[in-house]
């Protein structure tokens, strides 16, 4: 069998030839190859070929799930029985409705698939790296590399459904990320995280990241300590996206707030955080991280607004916690792998940006601290986060006075997103998808010994 | 060469409903190739005669065009090369199972969780059995098959009460067949985690500061793991960690003394041999305080200059093997719980571990889900947990008493690539940052 599409729509109909009602095959073909830093040095290269199958079948409201690592029609079959099987000993599922049914599809939005990024070969890779790691070497020769992985992925899926779901897509992904750290007389710097992710290679360059990766490094020399108080903290996109949106993304999923297991269950229309914050999750964003014409369902993707101007305004559905709640799927069924069931996800979550510029933002602290990572936990139901505070500087009467060590930072995010002083204008697209500028909180706790 | 066949069986039930059965098979092969100190890795999943063949050609360009931008030229210590087969010691071998029957379990389980108070809110509550089959073969001659087996299950519950939550975790399981669900049944790990989450719904935060505590046990693998051990995996060491040149150096209190094992019987990180094909061994990190050694590969034993130790691992075949952890552990001295609690007379007692992080200058971090005030050496209130950091050395230096509870638990670890370790350790006296309200 040659084409995935052709493995989803044999895999469906061999499921009903055994007597499922529904049956839903997802196929998906990778390609990656990786280069990875450790310790100033190319520590290894490798390239990954995968193909598989998830196969989901359902009788008399009883799901059945099996996959295999391979798109050979004999292993097809069998995981086509491994699911049957599996259905058929599962307990009845009275909540379940049914699979998606085939709508309308918007066109695939531009930027989703380079042909250039998917036909790199290693060899380009490894030099893209090398650009990265020269770069650092360049800036300064008290930086070395702690880490870092250079990954290219190229992605093509299928889904095939028995109500007539047919629909292919590709992607392309190149990332970048590098830990360096800065050695000065027997001192050594808190460990400086910088990335890149895009989905084409334009704009994308490992060149600039071990430049400000390098850079990051150095500024964290000659830290100290403070005492504990509570005040404004900085945080930058990536610690805002773990800190604030990961505990909004948790409290928007349709199936926590069915299961009890959101804080914002009834709260749609209410006031949730501060009048400043617009939040939207968009699923047809031109170049988006996580952008596609339709879900891991074969669901149509679309725009939601979540937050508007600190109203709570929807959720985010699949097409079960749709069906549960007598609405429509918002598109936003992911899957990691054609292993794995789908489940809810944002797709691109973006924080609607202010007008200051991150020097502007600063200016404005009395006292406070900048975080540039986070190093802790976020409780994503209750909100409560805790942890060390990386890649920080203390901040008073509008100055950067000094880097710090050994200091955390605690509170509630959802307390936090009403105490959001503003919203800087500058904004990134960070690892999990989630576009966000630096946000400035106060009423933090830092903790110091 | 490696190849691998994983067959997966994992049940999920969420607040009465199953959430997930799933059955599946991931199977695929990698080669990995040495040419002039420069290694190249490939992996497929796609196993016929052509894709296998490409393999070989792809890690051999990885291999040749990486090696002049390579500041070290790698060299190998030597490995007898085995003829073996191991596998797991089981009573019952999940494949001669009928594994339905977990789905039962997992069921009357979630329902006694929910039972057990009105503010148990959600639950999620699985178990799973993931038989792996690893061969290796490399050029010396080595040809060595495994089957490794392990059956775990985890249990979070999430308690609300007037508009707060609160969530919990409690795991399960070893190397071991399906006897590890019966010998430590997933139905009490659950009913601890909703206990707790019961207990600490109403409660504040702990309050942030540097305190002395009891760290139970179930925490102290946490600490050997995730402060210390990374610290000594040889190509963290190399990099300049914490523990470089400090073999022969005592750096904790002589109460401490710490082991890497991969013998360790039924441990979630126990195998064998390595993904290299090096037998592993019960490997002594710390003794009584002093530096005795570090975790090594092949490549980092010749660097090093001494035997590889049989930590070179792999997730998967989709991974090259990189030095980690297997059953990483505190040993226990003589003190009781009670006893270590009435030292610490005023601080706090850590309980039940969640995720955390180190950098390799010891710098640590990991969560913890409740903490119990100490004073005047009995327990009082207890309030929620919150992110607890120090640097490793200095809490393993500040150690005042060291408990014989011993526990081990499973972890998967990630290091660029997850995997399945052991942790464990008796409760502690120490003094660290809490990073509370």
């Amino acid at each position: 069998m040659t084409s995935l599409i052709e493995a989803a729509e044999f895999a469906v109909k061999e499921s009903q030839k055994l007597g499922a009602d529904e049956a839903e095959g997802f196929a998906q073909k990778q390609r990656v190859t990786e280069i990875l830093l450790e310790r100033g040095e190319i520590q290894s290269e490798r390239t990954k070929t995968q193909q598989g199958i998830g196969i989901r079948v359902i009788k008399d409201r009883k799901l059945g799930f099996a996959f295999a690592s391979t798109l050979n029609r004999r292993f097809v079959k069998k995981t086509c029985r491994d699911a049957f099987k599996i259905a058929s000993v599962s307990p009845e599922n009275s909540d379940w409705v049914s699979l998606p049914l085939p709508k309308k599809v918007p066109p695939v939005p531009k930027g989703l698939y380079d042909e250039e990024l998917a036909n790199l070969s290693p060899n380009d890779v490894l030099s893209m790296a090398i650009e990265g790691y020269d770069a650092v070497k360049k800036v300064d020769p008290r930086v070395s590399i702690d880490d870092g992985k250079l990954s290219v992925f190229s992605t093509e899926v299928a889904i095939s459904n028995s109500h007539g779901i047919s629909l292919q897509g590709r992607g392309t992904a190149a990332s970048f990320f590098l830990v360096c750290i800065a050695k000065e007389g027997g001192e050594t710097s808190s460990f400086a995280y910088e990335y890149e992710v895009s989905r084409t290679l334009r704009n994308f360059s490992t060149e600039k990241v071990g430049e400000l990766a390098a850079k990051k490094a150095l500024m964290s020399l000659g830290a100290r300590r403070i005492e504990s108080f509570k005040g404004e903290v900085l945080l930058s996109p990536d610690v805002a996206a773990e800190v604030l949106f990961g505990p909004v993304i948790s409290s928007v999923n349709a199936d926590n707030v069915q299961r009890g297991r959101s804080l914002w269950a009834d709260k749609i229309g209410e006031t949730v955080s501060n009048h400043v914050l617009t939040v939207i999750d968009d699923g047809l964003l031109p170049y988006g991280l996580g952008s596609s014409s339709f879900d891991a369902e074969g669901v149509p993707s679309q725009k939601t607004i979540l937050i508007d101007n600190g109203t709570l305004k929807n959720f985010l559905y699949d097409s079960y916690t749709a069906n549960k709640s007598n609405t429509e799927s918002t598109g936003n069924a992911a899957r990691s792998s054609y292993s794995s069931l789908p489940s809810i996800s944002i797709s691109n979550l973006l924080i609607e940006p202010g007008t200051k510029s991150l020097e502007d933002l600063i200016s404005e602290i009395d006292r406070g601290i900048i975080i540039n990572r986070f190093s802790g936990n976020v409780a994503a139901e209750s909100g409560e986060f805790s942890g060390v505070a990386k890649q920080a500087s203390y901040v008073e009467n509008g100055e950067i006075k000094f880097p710090l060590r050994e200091t955390m930072i605690s509170g509630n995010a959802f307390e936090s997103l009403r105490k959001i002083v503003e919203i800087g204008r500058d904004r990134r697209a960070t690892m999990m998808s989630i576009y966000t500028p630096p946000i400035l909180v106060k009423d933090i706790n830092i903790i110091a010994k | 060469m490696r190849g691998q066949s994983r067959r997966v069986f994992s049940v999920t039930v969420k607040d009465g409903q199953v959430e997930r059965i799933i059955c599946g098979l991931n199977k695929g092969a990698c080669s990995r190739i040495l040419i002039n100190g420069s290694w190249g890795f490939s992996s497929t999943t796609i196993i016929d005669k052509k894709n296998l063949l490409r393999l070989l050609k792809d890690s051999e360009s990885l291999a040749k065009s990486s090696k002049p931008v390579k500041r070290r030229s790698v060299n190998i210590a030597p490995v007898k090369p085995y003829i073996d087969n191991y596998e797991t010691s089981m009573k019952k071998d999940p494949r001669r199972e009928d594994l339905e029957v977990l789905v039962e379990d997992v069921l009357e389980t979630d329902k006694e969780v929910h039972s057990y108070s009105r503010n148990v809110a959600s639950t999620s509550i699985s178990l799973s059995v993931v038989d792996d089959e690893l061969y290796f073969a490399n050029s010396d001659g080595a040809r060595i098959k495994q089957r490794i087996v392990r059956c775990f299950g985890g249990a979070s519950v999430i308690a609300k009460s007037n508009g707060k939550i609160a969530s919990t975790y409690e795991s399960i399981g070893g190397q071991m067949g399906l006897e590890v669900f019966e010998e430590t049944p997933i139905r009490e790990a659950a009913l601890e985690a909703a206990k707790r989450a019961v207990r600490i719904v109403p409660k504040r935060v702990v309050p942030g500061g540097h305190y002395n505590v009891v760290l139970e046990n179930k925490i102290v693998g946490l600490l050997a793991h995730e402060a210390v051990g990374h610290t000594a995996e040889a190509d963290l060491v190399y990099g300049g960690s914490f523990l470089s040149n400090k073999v022969g150096q005592k750096i904790a209190s002589e109460m401490i003394t710490l082991i890497d094992d991969g013998l360790y019987p039924s441990g979630f990180g126990t195998m064998k041999y390595d993904d290299e094909g090096t037998p592993t061994e019960r490997t002594i990190i710390i003794d009584r305080g002093v530096v005795k050694g570090f975790m090594h590969s092949r490549e980092t034993a010749r660097q090093f200059g001494v035997p590889p130790t049989g930590n070179a691992r792999a997730w998967s075949f989709e991974y090259d093997p990189i030095i980690r952890m297997r059953n990483t552990y505190i040993e226990p001295r003589d003190q009781t719980l009670e006893e270590l609690i009435e030292e610490v007379k005023e601080g706090y007692l850590l309980r039940g571990g969640g995720g955390g992080q180190a950098d390799f200058n010891g710098e640590f971090m990991f969560t913890i889900q409740e903490a119990v005030k100490i004073e005047n050496g009995d327990l009082k209130e207890s309030y929620r947990g919150a992110a607890i950091s120090g640097n490793a050395f200095e809490v393993l230096n500040k150690v005042k008493g060291v408990g014989k509870d011993f526990g081990m638990l499973v972890g998967i670890c990630g290091k660029e690539q997850p995997n399945y370790v052991g942790i464990g350790g008796p409760s502690l006296i120490t003094e660290l940052l809490v990073g509370g309200s």
